[in-house]
């Protein structure tokens, strides 16, 4: 009955268009992009993606541009940049000097600030737990496996801690949280220097990878006994609980603004070449300074077609940008480094 | 039928007879030829742009690589050891677990199954290899991974923990054990549609032959339906393990991660594929870069090779029965 | 056939309680498989409809993701489906008039050695893990311009074109050499016999190649992960930015932390499970029915 096949097909046809163009026109009425503006697209740090998921709407209100940023990791920034794949990276490892070179002309801007937590998930056992660089560093190479253990016992006297075993969780990916991490590890133990290292990504001894670091915090909020590190927004998200780690001067400080501000006084003046600045593990007469703070850059072609639109970004991001970090942890850039900045920004050309 | 083995019926394929060649003629076998041109030439650029990639890595590290244990971007020491192995130990296992089921039930959609049910279960079991590794992968974290990790493990550790496969659980969910079973799921359908063809093309009068000869239907199929179908079941099981290595995003998505070789299933792991999909995004250096495109050659010259195994064993030892090896493409 | 299972001895009628023990064990075990086999795909496809289906919602297709907040707020996956559609459009865009013309090559013009030639490139092309296309595309299209949905759909195509063109010449062998015959001698040259005469007669079957790899490439996430997952939050409808989609938005979001993400991720996955399942049923259907129509008009 070929009539009826026809008109069997017909209708199957005109309804499968039907439907395409219901659901064409239901995801149109979401959103309207401004299609008038240029687009910017970024990725890296996963760090610095909390931060930067809250300019999006208000630089398309300023200047119409599109931010399109995607947390990657570090890694996957400082690459993406490199082979020109983004017209910008982010990346809170400072690019070392192999890497300058391979990105041909580049710029590397500060344009953040915050501390990274190490999280840890112990249900009946108290937010803020003491811990100190050793200790941390003995955990992560799997020489201390579970939480009743002495060397935390000292730590944290008279807290009760269970046998829970330790779970390791790290990333997996190329990542600045991890530089900034094995970098505090690195200069807190000499057994952890020579081991491991310091990088974006290192032969982690124990331990479960995950991407990014929503990959790390879901593996500490779906593991009893876990420790994980993150940037603190993300600990702050998910609700994890997070050690007070002892500095230099024996103090135990947290990843707030106090500690983070504190530690960045520690170095106030950016390498002259690259603008890269260490604030990890600040010397003792900094007693209010939180060990694992770093700095968060964006990495930008010194030529590129896009210049006058990232000049404008960056320094909005770097200016305007900066009063949508306290909520999440972040610290306005201090004055010397905003100086810097602004002087690197004005070599981007076209 | 494999593409190279369709035969079109008419004799008449040359291309321009006659003395009038038509200009429409040859437009459509230019442009048509050009297309099937392109299809090989893809497959060589595609070939040559893997080997390109890797070359500084094969420049670097030659050929042991292979063997070397080692992924420390820090260092810049890298080796494929430890992947393959993930590779081998989740396929084949994968395939242990997969060749009796398939084999079940491919026997039992061309033998067994009641004349209602053989349709919609074969319909069933096709819809399973229709479902993406992604949702399968989002399936292992939340639902399989858990309950293997809680309940699976522990059990075979304490009744088989003496051999070293079953070892210490991990207190992470990932696992090795949750990809094997992971790629089992992925795998099963291929294996089991190609052998139910196979069943199906084995003679009548053979498999009626031997049950008048009074065998039970289980010493029929022993000896008839296997042996005739050896090299089909064989080429099939060879491209099931094509599909269970080239698989990535299911197993990053539940094994875990780790650059040792080790024979407790359940602790973490890697293979080449799921390393790929998880360190290819945040690979800063062009050498950690060009590492992982060299273990994306070995990938590509083991499916290669698998496919071409299957191909020849289809050729030379399985008889000419139309068999279905086209579904079996690698996700 | 192997003779050891039926010698005389073996058959002896003695041995027939055990024989007929060991049979109607084997008889239950492909039994069981078989339900192994149908209880898989119910818990999997149950355990995605009873995760799914509460977050299902028409936020999920009309709004787009949030930024990062401290608190939940509500947000869908807009740009994802857009992006699929885009995608996958592209992409059959692509493969199907490449797998067309293939098909008739090989079936029309080809001779034996070339068919064989390019029928083992079209195996082989199928067999590459969709992971090594992504890491050629990418090499390919996307270092130094960037990602595109038209590096993305490229890869897709890869994927198709095999799929597409297999499908194809299954059904143009099976034109009957009548068909091709008349129009010659009816004075019709061979290009519009095989154009205006053989094709129309494979519609049925290129369609249902094509449902099938669409099917197949709507899943697909690890090409994309290459080509184009540096994306934006705002729904686009541009093929050379970079367009998330559906799998790969599956992908990122089931390694959150967040629950509500979770739920998102199995709405998304129910979504995409749903179109896959219509897709290939629709598939099936079409290929009885051609399958029939091509009998009928022997």
């Amino acid at each position: 009955m070929p009539n009826l096949g026809t008109s069997i097909r017909t209708i199957a046809a005109l309804a499968l268009v039907a439907t395409l163009a219901a659901l064409a026109a239901a995801t149109a009425g979401a959103t309207p992009a401004k299609r008038s503006g240029t687009t910017l697209v970024g990725a890296g740090s996963t760090f610095v993606a909390p931060l930067v998921s809250q300019w999006v709407a208000p630089i398309g209100a300023a200047y119409g541009y599109e931010l399109q940023y995607s947390a990657i990791g570090s890694g996957g920034g400082i690459a993406a940049i490199t082979a020109r794949t983004v017209d910008f990276g982010a990346s809170d490892a400072p690019l070392s000097p192999d890497q300058f070179n391979a990105c041909n002309g580049c710029v590397q801007i500060p344009w953040g600030l915050a501390g990274t937590s190490v999280m840890y998930n112990l249900p009946g056992v108290k937010n803020l737990l003491h811990m100190d660089g050793p200790t941390l560093a003995k955990i992560f190479m799997g020489g201390i496996t579970t939480w009743n253990d002495p060397a935390l016992k000292k730590l944290n006297p008279g807290v009760p801690l269970p046998a829970t075993k330790i779970t390791i969780a790290h990333r997996s990916d190329g990542s600045g949280t991890t530089y900034n991490f094995t970098d505090y590890l690195s200069s807190v133990s000499p057994a952890w220097s020579s081991k491991v290292g310091r990088g974006t990504s290192v032969n982690w001894p124990v331990g479960n990878g995950g991407r990014g670091s929503s990959g790390v915090s879901a593996i500490v909020s779906q593991t009893v006994g876990a420790i994980g590190y993150a940037d603190v927004a993300y600990a702050l998200a998910s609700h994890f609980s997070y050690f007070a780690m002892k500095n230099r001067s024996g103090k135990f400080t947290t990843p707030g603004a106090r500690g983070v501000l504190a530690a960045a006084s520690s170095d106030q003046k950016p390498d002259p070449t690259t603008n890269a600045l260490s604030i990890v593990d600040p010397p003792k007469k900094y007693p209010l300074a939180y060990p694992i703070s770093t700095y968060t850059y964006v990495i930008v072609p010194l030529q590129s077609t896009k210049a006058p639109e990232l000049k404008k970004f960056i320094f909005w991001a770097v200016t305007k940008g900066q009063a949508y970090g306290p909520k999440l942890r972040f610290v306005p850039l201090p004055k010397s480094v905003l100086v810097v900045a602004e002087k690197a920004i004005k070599r981007i050309h076209s | 039928m494999s593409a190279a083995d369709l035969t079109p019926t008419e004799p008449t394929r040359r291309p321009f007879t006659g003395r009038r060649v038509h200009f429409g003629d040859l437009a459509l076998q230019l442009v048509a030829g050009t297309a099937a041109a392109g299809a090989v030439a893809l497959v060589g650029l595609i070939v040559w742009k893997v080997i390109d990639g890797a070359r500084p890595a094969i420049d670097n590290y030659g050929l042991g690589f292979v063997t070397h244990i080692a992924w420390d971007p820090v260092k810049n020491v890298y080796g494929a050891a430890s992947f393959l192995f993930g590779t081998a130990i989740t396929s084949l296992f994968a395939l242990a677990l997969a060749a009796p089921l398939a084999l079940g039930i491919a026997l039992f959609l061309t033998e067994l199954a009641p004349r209602v049910l053989r349709a919609p279960v074969t319909a069933l079991v096709e819809t399973l290899a229709a479902i993406p590794s992604v949702v399968i992968g989002l399936w292992g974290i939340f639902v399989l991974g858990p309950v293997l990790r809680d309940h699976v493990e522990p059990a075979l550790h304490d009744t088989l923990g003496f051999i070293p496969l079953f070892g210490t659980p991990s207190s992470a969910g990932p696992s090795v054990f949750t990809a094997i079973v992971v790629l089992t799921i992925m795998i099963l359908p291929i294996v089991s549609s190609i052998c139910r063809e196979l069943f199906l093309s084995v003679p009548r009068e053979l498999k009626e032959g031997a049950l008048a000869l009074g065998t039970t239907r289980w010493e029929m199929v022993r000896g008839v339906v296997f042996p005739y179908a050896r090299g089909g079941i064989a080429a099939a099981l060879i491209l099931g393990l094509g599909r269970a290595l080239g698989e990535a995003i299911a197993v990053t998505q539940v094994i875990g991660g780790g650059v040792f070789i080790h024979w407790n299933l359940f602790e973490g792991g890697d293979t080449l594929a799921s390393k790929i999909a998880a360190s290819y995004q945040g690979a800063d250096s062009n050498v950690q870069v060009s590492a992982l495109v060299y273990l994306a050659l070995i990938l590509l010259v083991f499916s290669l090779l698998m496919n071409v195994a299957a191909q020849w064993i289809v050729r030379h030892v399985a008889r000419r029965q139309g068999v279905g090896l086209d579904r079996a493409g690698p996700g | 056939m192997s003779a050891h299972s039926l010698t005389k001895a073996s058959l002896r009628a003695e041995g027939l309680p055990r024989r007929r023990a060991v049979n109607r064990m084997m008889e239950s075990l492909a039994w069981l498989a078989a339900a192994v086999a149908v209880a898989i795909l119910g818990v999997v496809v149950y355990s995605v409809a009873r995760r799914g289906a509460p977050a299902l919602s028409l936020d999920l297709i009309t709004k787009t993701p949030a930024s990062f907040s401290l608190t939940p707020v509500k947000q869908g996956l807009a740009n994802a489906f857009a992006g699929t559609l885009v995608l996958v459009g592209l992409a059959t865009a692509m493969a199907l008039p490449s797998g067309i013309l293939v098909a008739v090559y090989l079936t029309e013009f080809a001779r034996p050695a070339i068919r064989s030639a390019v029928g083992l490139a079209l195996d082989l092309l199928n067999g590459v893990p969709a992971i090594v296309i992504g890491i050629f595309v990418f090499g390919l299209f996307v270092v130094g311009h960037g990602q595109s949905a038209l590096a993305g759909s490229f890869a897709l195509a890869c994927l198709m074109l095999p799929l597409v063109a297999r499908a194809t010449m299954e059904v143009l062998v099976l034109v009957p050499s009548s068909l091709r015959e008349a129009g010659l001698a009816l004075g019709v040259p061979r290009w519009r016999t095989t154009l205006s005469i053989v094709l129309p007669q494979t519609i049925g079957g290129i369609v249902t190649g094509t449902v099938l790899a669409v099917a197949r490439v709507a899943g697909e996430t690890a090409p994309l992960l290459f080509t184009s997952s540096l994306v934006g939050t705002k729904v686009s409808w541009n093929p050379q930015h970079a367009l998330q989609s559906v799998p790969v938005a599956i992908f990122e979001l089931a390694e959150s932390p967040d629950p509500q993400d979770h739920a998102r991720a199995w709405a998304a996955a129910l979504v995409l499970l749903l179109f896959i399942l219509f897709a290939s049923l629709a598939a099936r259907w079409l290929a009885t029915r051609s399958r029939s129509r091509m009998g009928a008009s022997r």
